[in-house]
């Protein structure tokens, strides 16, 4: 502590922060107009945990008809549109808000920043996000019905939806630009604003990890609004650039969408690996192992991320040599997600573990993760590609890398983090339970679809043959409870909002890093003067990382 | 912020902002292209 000096001390040495916090007065004033990185980085996770329920009730609708085989709720069109709104609010919703969320938080009190370097474009990024889904939850109700053509929004069958596509294409550009500003705003701040001393291998990982995700943020979203685009154009202004009849190409729209839907993938990864990163070391008392392997790691597969998107599309008639290159640079990215996996892996080993909810929740992801790079690595080989394409195998994938991956990265992530926000620890036994509860049956909800894919069971039907029945059941039970249990979640984080055993600055034992140093909660406005932190390592005094 | 360091990010994210619309714009060109080519 001897070299660190800065407001935040003096605030606990104070013994309180009230005095200094400067709040807004009144409600939608504060909410409304607020520029301060805390209340719009609680405004980000309110909002997401909203959406994730919203997204989550698809889900169980999409369960609830393939129960049992044969049609029993919804006709196929509404079933595709389920399946469609489903993934398009978990994915631009729920995670990638959820993340900027955690970003605004966590991120200005990491670098020793008194707050991100643009706050008023910060408040305008989260405030078109409600308009944003708006427009698309809106185009579900109107003539024509909602989308349906999957989240990947394939022409030609795109072009045939109703009002629902321009509504949907003017909410993506909304969400385009928030996430567009979102990610300049983390750049800049990283850039510009990190305390004296504290150089770029000095950062914690959750900020590198963030800086990495917004220059693929920047990268990609304006190839998404550009694809987009141009699928309006194609249904509104006569133009034919994805249109076989008029000499364009609907495998052209592929190809841009995938060279944005791949990276897309890794923006919805990357921070939960800073996170993990963050909790591990905490838990385990030890120095994350591997530091700098871990970001040149991390650069790795955000550059890799720009040279596999054809993966996607072994099926739709690719020359062999572009197969090969596509699916060989796709089993490079285990390389360096193998760095990453087995960094964890050796910060584990000869460890003081302890298992707080955080640490249940790092190291679920670890194994499930893991699970779903191996099916990844499957995927990849482009002859097998051919039989697993379009089956409930890649569902299986992709849900064990996003769920058990990235979300319960933000689980992790939202329990380690909390106490420090709302000064309060939270119910213990109520996280673990909640922990518990969802990491059953997360695996009783997907790990069956492997089984149901490999069979041969195709993804995005309502109706299917009945040897699929016994699984499907499976599924849709653990789909059930997995739902049901994600109620305690906004439960707890409700309860320790509203009170508690009071959190100490450190809060875990084996915490480090500058928002340590800070008092629980964290004061409206922190770091006011920059920490001077001569000594600094990774985040933490090296005294302390050594220790 | 000092005013030198709002002027540096105020350059960051215009920089940042022009590379995004050039993406924009250079995806749709590129599928311009692409169509008056064939």
């Amino acid at each position: 502590m001897a070299n660190i000096e800065h407001a935040g001390a003096t605030h606990a040495e104070h013994g309180g922060h009230a005095e200094h916090d400067h709040k807004p007065i009144g409600f939608w004033h504060r909410w409304l107009t607020s520029t301060n990185h805390k209340d719009i980085g609680t405004m980000y996770l309110v909002f997401s945990c909203v959406m994730f329920f919203v997204g989550g009730s698809f889900a169980m609708l999409i369960r609830l008809e393939l129960f049992k085989p044969g049609m029993q709720f919804f006709d196929p069109g509404l079933f595709n549109n389920f399946t469609t709104m489903h993934a398009l609010i978990m994915i631009f919703g729920a995670l990638m808000p959820a993340f900027v969320g955690l970003a605004n938080w966590m991120i200005p009190m990491q670098v020793g920043a008194p707050d991100m370097a643009l706050p008023r474009m910060n408040n305008f990024s989260f405030w078109i996000l409600p308009f944003a889904f708006m427009l698309l939850i809106g185009s579900v109700f109107v003539p024509g019905g909602g989308l349906a053509g999957g989240w990947t929004m394939y022409p030609p069958l795109m072009v045939q939806s109703g009002y629902a596509l321009p509504m949907a294409i003017f909410a993506f550009h909304l969400m385009g630009a928030s996430s567009i500003m979102g990610a300049i705003n983390v750049i800049v701040t990283i850039m510009n604003m990190r305390a004296p001393g504290m150089s770029l291998l000095r950062m914690p990982m959750f900020v590198w990890t963030w800086l990495i995700t917004a220059f693929l943020l920047i990268a990609v979203m304006p190839v998404l609004a550009g694809a987009v685009t141009m699928l309006l154009t194609d249904h509104f202004f006569g133009t034919s650039f994805f249109n076989a009849a008029g000499g364009g190409d609907p495998v052209m729209f592929q190809h841009i969408f995938w060279f944005f839907g791949h990276p897309e993938v890794y923006i919805l990864i990357l921070p939960t690996f800073g996170i993990v990163s963050e909790i591990i070391p905490t838990f385990a008392r030890k120095r994350l192992f591997g530091y700098d392997a871990m970001i040149y790691a991390t650069a790795s597969i955000g550059f890799l991320s720009f040279i596999v998107w054809a993966h996607h599309m072994f099926t739709v008639g690719l020359p062999l040599a572009s197969e090969l290159f596509f699916m060989l640079s796709t089993m490079l990215i285990a390389i360096p997600t193998g760095v990453k996996v087995f960094n964890w892996s050796a910060t584990l080993y000869r460890g003081s573990l302890s298992f707080e909810p955080p640490m249940l929740w790092a190291l679920a992801f670890l194994f499930m993760f893991t699970i779903g790079g191996l099916s990844g690595l499957m995927l990849a080989m482009a002859p097998a590609d051919f039989q697993y394409q379009d089956t409930y195998f890649v569902v299986a994938h992709f849900h064990y890398v996003l769920v058990p991956g990235s979300v319960f990265g933000i689980i992790g992530g939202v329990y380690y983090w909390l106490p420090k926000w709302t000064g309060h620890m939270y119910n213990m036994k109520l996280a673990k339970w909640h922990f518990w509860l969802s990491t059953v049956f997360v695996n009783v909800l997907f790990f069956p679809q492997h089984f149901l894919g490999l069979a041969g069971m195709p993804r995005r039907i309502p109706d299917y043959a009945t040897q699929f029945t016994d699984w499907n059941m499976v599924s849709s039970i653990g789909g059930f409870c997995f739902g049901a249990s994600q109620i305690l979640f906004p439960i707890i984080i409700w309860q320790c909002v509203r009170g508690g055993e009071r959190a100490s600055g450190r809060v875990w034992e084996g915490a480090q890093g500058l928002e340590w140093e800070l008092p629980s909660p964290a004061p409206y406005h922190s770091w006011v003067e920059a920490p001077a932190m001569a000594t600094l390592e990774h985040g933490a005094p090296v005294h302390q990382t050594h220790g | 912020m000092d005013p030198r360091q709002r002027r540096q990010a105020r350059r960051t994210a215009l920089v940042l902002a022009l590379v995004a619309l050039a993406l924009y714009a250079g995806f749709i060109a590129y599928a311009v292209l692409q169509h008056t080519h064939h």
